[in-house]
């Protein structure tokens, strides 16, 4: 059954923004698509929903009921499709499906089972609870405060959780990924080209496996834990703040160490990068240094982008090239000072391990 | 497209949902196409697991499984958590055909190019058996194969950023494969380096597929 709601199909070209607030039966879930701009989900103590919309001169949003589903979604009135930036307020507990290709993706403080998917954007959710899928191709994915089924992918970008419980899968390709105060016993998360740092609980008979190709992986182990820790490195080190009581070594490549009964299983492996076993007061001290200079960094970010922002000049109406230019202007210093320093390190830890080998080799012929 | 209900759908096949929950699907089904499709293709691949022929191992292996299966002590049962072993060949074929085999809706997105599929892929590794390490990476660079051609037919349908982004993270799973393959040359045996090229080229399978299906929808 379609039913359309009244008063909800908002297309005004005289306005440039939109509002409308309804009454929602209890269980009902929001599906948002929206090409590009931005979805910010809230939620609220009350059974309606409310959407809000920067539409523009010619862009225009549709707001339906199919089923128990609200449906969002927006368009333009012709030619190229608008950037629409939308802000909707929801019952805490509604279920979200949000999709988009050029859009940042917010969600704040809502309780149900989010999935969020975009090309070009960034996801930031805090909250969710149930099935929680996120995946973005080209921006970086956070999520907080989040408890259920989770799976977080992205693939050009860095990854964050802090403070999510339940079964977690995370995947990148090109972007460090960053979990804190995880509490679960199920654990996957892999790169390709970034670093890899755990801080979180590691629960009797529990699953763990933290691996990249080109990156570094910190894991946090807590003192008292159970665990058989098998750890693989083509290239990388081992290093542990602690004693390792080795168990096993299955060729030069992987070792095995079982802490209390070994019985979590936890797996750490990187072709190229070292592996570090830590403390967890250690790591979270590492983790707000790193913090820190990152603040750091965006300090001076915004600096740049305050300066640029006196020289701004876009109009949606010229559509997806302009938007993409602006695009283009605006993250181009941001990305050039987030590579640099990572490819400053994988270079120079590459080139370390070349001339070391060839200083060992050399210094053996000499003698 | 990857909506909540897309890894549940195996779940649904089985009958594993509860009746709120499978009626909460059956009504996703009613809309939305994409799932709809995986699980068509899903369907499929439970189908011909099931006509596979049973074929009798070399040797009975029954006894010693049993030998193992009984405390030899008589003690009680013990609740201990599953634990599966498998050889190296087997978890890298596994692996990928788990990719292969759930990138077979793609097929159908794509309108509908059977030829430039992973599914019949899928197929052809049953049929070969997956049993070495040599075949499992021959068929799936045929895998790959065939989704990069898939990708170069779409990717017209892609904006040319997306397609920049795509092709520097499939340049670096690509050097990742490199390294990956230049190391087992030197240390073939090494489970580790086996598992992890495995690894790296189910990353390429899944971002391609990835891909494929954005350009599907697009």
């Amino acid at each position: 059954m379609v039913a359309t709601l009244a008063a909800a199909m908002l297309a005004l070209a005289s306005q440039r923004q939109t509002d409308t607030t309804f009454a929602v039966p209890a269980g009902a879930s929001l599906s948002v698509n929206n090409f590009g701009g931005g979805i910010t989900v809230h939620a609220w103590n009350e059974n309606r929903v409310k959407v809000h919309g920067d539409v523009g001169r010619r862009g225009r949003v549709e707001v339906s009921l199919v089923g128990s589903t609200v449906v969002v979604k927006t368009g333009s009135r012709e030619g190229a499709p608008s950037v629409i930036d939308l802000d909707i307020t929801v019952p805490q507990s509604m279920g979200l499906t949000l999709g988009g290709t050029y859009a940042d993706i917010t969600v704040e403080g809502v309780q149900g089972p989010i999935s969020g998917e975009t090309v070009n954007g960034e996801i930031n959710v805090r909250g969710g609870k149930g099935i929680i899928t996120l995946h973005s191709i080209q921006g970086s994915v956070t999520l907080a405060d989040a408890s259920g089924r989770i799976e977080v992918n992205s693939v050009n970008e860095a990854i964050e959780l802090s403070h999510v419980t339940g079964e977690i899968k995370v995947e990148t390709t090109n972007g460090d990924v960053t979990l804190t105060g995880i509490q679960s016993s199920s654990v996957d998360a892999g790169t390709i080209n970034g670093d890899v740092v755990y801080e979180g609980t590691v629960t009797d008979g529990g699953s763990y496996s933290f691996g990249s190709h080109n990156g570094d992986i910190s894991v946090s182990i807590p003192e008292r834990a159970n665990v058989t820790i098998t750890v693989a490195t083509a290239n990388g080190d081992i290093d542990a703040s602690f004693p390792l009581p080795m168990t096993n070594t299955a060729g030069k490549h992987r070792k095995t160490f079982k802490l209390g009964t070994g019985s979590a299983r936890m797996e750490l492996e990187s072709f190229q990068g070292d592996i570090e076993l830590r403390r967890p007061q250690e790591m979270r001290d590492r983790i707000e240094e790193h913090k820190h200079d990152k603040d750091h960094d965006n300090d001076n970010d915004n600096d740049h982008d305050r300066d640029r922002d006196t020289s701004f000049s876009f109009h949606f109406d010229a559509g997806a090239w302009n938007y993409a230019a602006r695009y283009a202007k605006a993250y181009a210093p941001k990305y050039a000072k987030a590579y640099a320093p990572r490819y400053a390190r994988t270079y120079a830890r590459m080139y370390a391990r070349t001339y070391k080998q060839s200083y060992r080799s050399t210094d053996t012929t000499s003698h | 497209m990857n909506d909540i209900w897309t890894n549940r759908l195996s779940e649904y096949l089985d009958g594993e949902l509860d009746s709120t929950e499978r009626a909460a699907l059956d009504a996703h089904l009613a809309t939305c196409g994409a799932c709809f499709a995986t699980l068509g293709e899903l369907k499929r691949v439970v189908a011909q697991a099931q006509a596979l022929q049973d074929s009798q191992p070399d040797k009975d292996l029954w006894p010693s499984i049993r030998a193992r299966l009984t405390p030899e002590h008589g003690s009680a049962r013990v609740e201990v958590a599953r634990r599966f072993t498998f050889s190296v060949p087997q978890l890298l074929a596994a692996s990928i055909a788990l990719v292969l085999m759930s990138g077979g809706a793609v097929g159908i997105a794509m309108h509908q190019q059977p030829s430039n599929t992973p599914a019949p892929v899928a197929a052809r590794l049953h049929e070969r058996g997956m049993a070495t390490a040599a075949s499992w990476t021959g068929t799936t660079d045929a895998a790959i194969a065939d989704l990069q051609a898939s990708l170069t037919q779409n990717e017209s349908r892609l904006d040319t950023t997306t397609v920049r982004i795509v092709r520097q993270n499939l340049a670096i799973i690509d050097r990742a494969i490199a390294e990956a393959r230049a190391a087992l040359q030197k240390d073939p045996g090494n489970a580790y380096l086996n598992l992890h090229l495995a690894d790296t080229m189910r990353r390429k399978v899944e971002l391609l597929r990835r891909v494929n299906d954005i350009a599907a929808q697009s």
